[in-house]
């Protein structure tokens, strides 16, 4: 395609209430040509439009897995993400992409994964996840650490039972202090205190993280004191994106476009750049 | 090709054959201001100027342009896609500095992914450069190591002669063929003919643009406090990204209605809070000196490092429209003269 602005039409197939406020879309392409030769890997990210309002970034948050569509999950925040929240199932959007770098789940064959993430930052985490469990005898011991403000809060809740019930992966799910009800199973704390209660072993591991940035700060921390090296902690940045194509000069961290050459980088690779976030 | 000359009695015959189906840029008057804009004769050209108050990138990535059209139906979304068609552009008049900045916007905009919005206009677009025999207090290529004769970014350079003509250098084949094609407009020279004297400024003491580049590498130096004292007084207005050659930030959004309207692609500018603000409230350059140091950089650092092209040309337009007078010339002397390696 010669125009690198130029959406595709998406359907929206089905509908997912989240959380107050936030939606999952399963999405198709209207052209079936396209949908069948379209792929992405775990981590990229695409333009969703609202026609008339305009486009907003997000993560591809199914796994490539998965064929024949993808998913994206949003909070009701902005403009674009209010007009987003008007659709209904049947309803037409855009969507650039893929575009960005992706987690080189290739590379981590054979390895353990730690899986932390909070509140909204569990979408791009998901598709990885999911990716591993599709193949699951590529990889050792999978761990999932969640946490959210609050219970309702928590996204994905049926794929959460569903990996409480699994027997080859370790969810430990909590919510901040007096975010819990009376009924809840999980833990409650800070996700970097549950992660150091947890304790995780570093050795044959890697560690994918997304979520606030305060909490990424404290768990990277936490990952440190436990023997996590910075080159096995990846995470994915969040920046405004207009174009996604490393042209409208918004993203960049330094002279770091996180559209082109991220938006997946490990820990170590983040401590060298600018301090621009 | 044996040298030739562009009289000035002949730029209109030039212009009529231009416009017969492109389209003929040039300096001139508008709002008591000398600017680049359309012309349809030669009496609408002015010779007098020292740069236009606005650049000629207006002509390759223009300020406002459709992208996309879209149209609501019962059950679906029609989408148009929009094709840059330009028509064939003749810039006549640019400053070599300005000439010199084509490099860089073609750099951001063909690294990887091709905007053919850009692509296509520079490829139907022409670019004919007077050198400069003025220049004023603002002017400064000589320091970021451009001449006022430079032929870079221009498919043709002039020359003026006393007579008030031009001689003619060809620089690409683009050019040469442009010449070739108007063999009634670009004629023979005979030789000797006396040229007016080009402009000579003096490269701004205490500035060394490798100095620059080697402080901004050094990463704790980002968080120097000179950054905040240098650019305290910049409001934010903007006006320097408008107007300058390199600088090519832009927004894409949608006019109209839900109904039907355009998806569109705008300049906007890293001088604005806005632009980097996250929908959570969040904002990575929350603070007008972060903002002014981004420019700073990517002139000077990211332009460099990452596209290996110049970032800033010297023309001057940021130190003239500035309102509050932040003189980035200024800024370079002053980090120029900053302690090298780790002195922070």
């Amino acid at each position: 395609m010669d125009n690198i602005y130029l959406p595709r039409i998406v359907k929206i197939e089905d509908i997912y209430e989240e959380a107050p406020d936030v939606r999952t879309y399963r999405l198709v392409f209207e052209d079936k040509k396209h949908a069948e030769s379209f792929s992405f890997r775990a981590g990229q990210f695409g333009l969703y439009s609202a026609f008339g309002c305009g486009e907003a970034t997000f993560c591809i948050a199914s796994p490539p897995t998965r064929k024949g569509y993808i998913q994206c999950t949003f909070r009701k925040t902005g403009r674009v993400t209010s007009a987003l929240s008007e659709l209904g199932v049947g309803d037409a959007m855009g969507f650039r992409g893929p575009y960005g770098n992706h987690f080189p789940v290739e590379e981590w064959k054979g390895k353990n994964i730690l899986f932390i993430a909070g509140g909204i930052g569990l979408p791009p985490v998901r598709s990885v996840i999911w990716t591993c469990l599709d193949r699951r005898e590529d990889y050792g011991d999978i761990t999932v650490v969640y946490g959210a403000k609050k219970v309702d809060d928590l996204i994905y809740k049926n794929e959460l039972s569903h990996w409480e019930e699994r027997e080859d992966i370790t969810l430990v799910k909590t919510v901040d202090p007096g975010g819990e009800t009376p009924d809840w199973k999980g833990k409650v704390g800070f996700v970097p205190i549950v992660l150091e209660e947890a304790a995780p072993r570093p050795d044959n591991c890697v560690c994918v993280i997304c979520g606030p940035p305060v909490m990424i700060k404290f768990s990277v921390k936490v990952l440190e004191k436990l023997g996590f090296d910075g080159d096995c902690v990846y995470t994915t940045l969040e920046n405004k994106m207009k174009c996604g194509v490393g042209k409208c000069g918004r993203c960049n961290v330094g002279d770091v476009y996180i559209c082109k050459e991220g938006p997946v980088y490990t820990a170590k690779e983040i401590k060298r750049m600018y301090n621009d976030f | 090709m044996n040298k030739k000359l562009l009289r000035r009695d002949r730029i209109g015959l030039l212009i009529e054959g231009v416009i017969k189906d492109g389209v003929f840029i040039a300096p001139s008057i508008s709002e008591r201001q000398v600017v680049y804009g359309p012309v349809k004769e030669a009496s609408e050209i002015t010779f007098d100027y020292i740069i236009p108050r606005n650049s000629f990138k207006d002509f390759l990535f223009p300020q406002t342009e459709p992208v996309a059209r879209f149209k609501a139906e019962k059950d679906a979304v029609l989408l148009e896609e929009v094709k840059p068609r330009p028509k064939e552009t003749v810039i006549f008049g640019v400053r070599p500095c300005d000439a010199a900045s084509r490099a860089s916007l073609r750099s951001v905009f063909t690294w990887d992914f091709k905007d053919e919005f850009y692509t296509k206009r520079e490829e139907r677009a022409l670019v004919i450069t007077i050198a400069c025999t003025k220049g004023d207090d603002a002017c400064f290529c000589a320091t970021v190591g451009i001449s006022p004769e430079g032929s870079a970014g221009s498919d043709i350079l002039l020359r003026e002669t006393e007579a008030g003509d031009f001689t003619v250098e060809k620089v690409t084949g683009k050019g040469g063929s442009f010449i070739d094609a108007h063999p009634h407009v670009f004629e023979d020279s005979v030789s000797g003919c006396a040229l007016k004297e080009i402009f000579n400024p003096e490269p701004i003491g205490g500035v060394n643009l490798e100095k620059i580049k080697e402080w901004l590498k050094e990463k704790n130096h980002y968080e120097n406090p000179l950054w905040a004292e240098l650019s305290r007084k910049c409001v934010g207005c903007g006006a320097c990204t408008f107007v300058c050659p390199t600088c090519h930030c832009f927004d894409i959004i949608d006019e109209g209605t839900y109904a039907s309207g355009e998806r569109r692609k705008n300049w906007d500018a890293c001088q604005f809070e806005y632009f980097t603000l996250h929908a959570s409230g969040h904002n990575p350059r929350d603070t007008q000196y972060k903002r002014w140091r981004n420019r700073f950089m990517c002139k000077f650092n990211f332009y460099p490092e990452k596209f290996k092209s110049i970032g800033c040309v010297g023309c001057g337009r940021c130190v003239r429209v500035c309102p509050v007078r932040l003189d980035i010339t200024e800024v370079m002397a002053e980090i120029s003269g900053q302690p090298g390696q780790g002195g922070s």
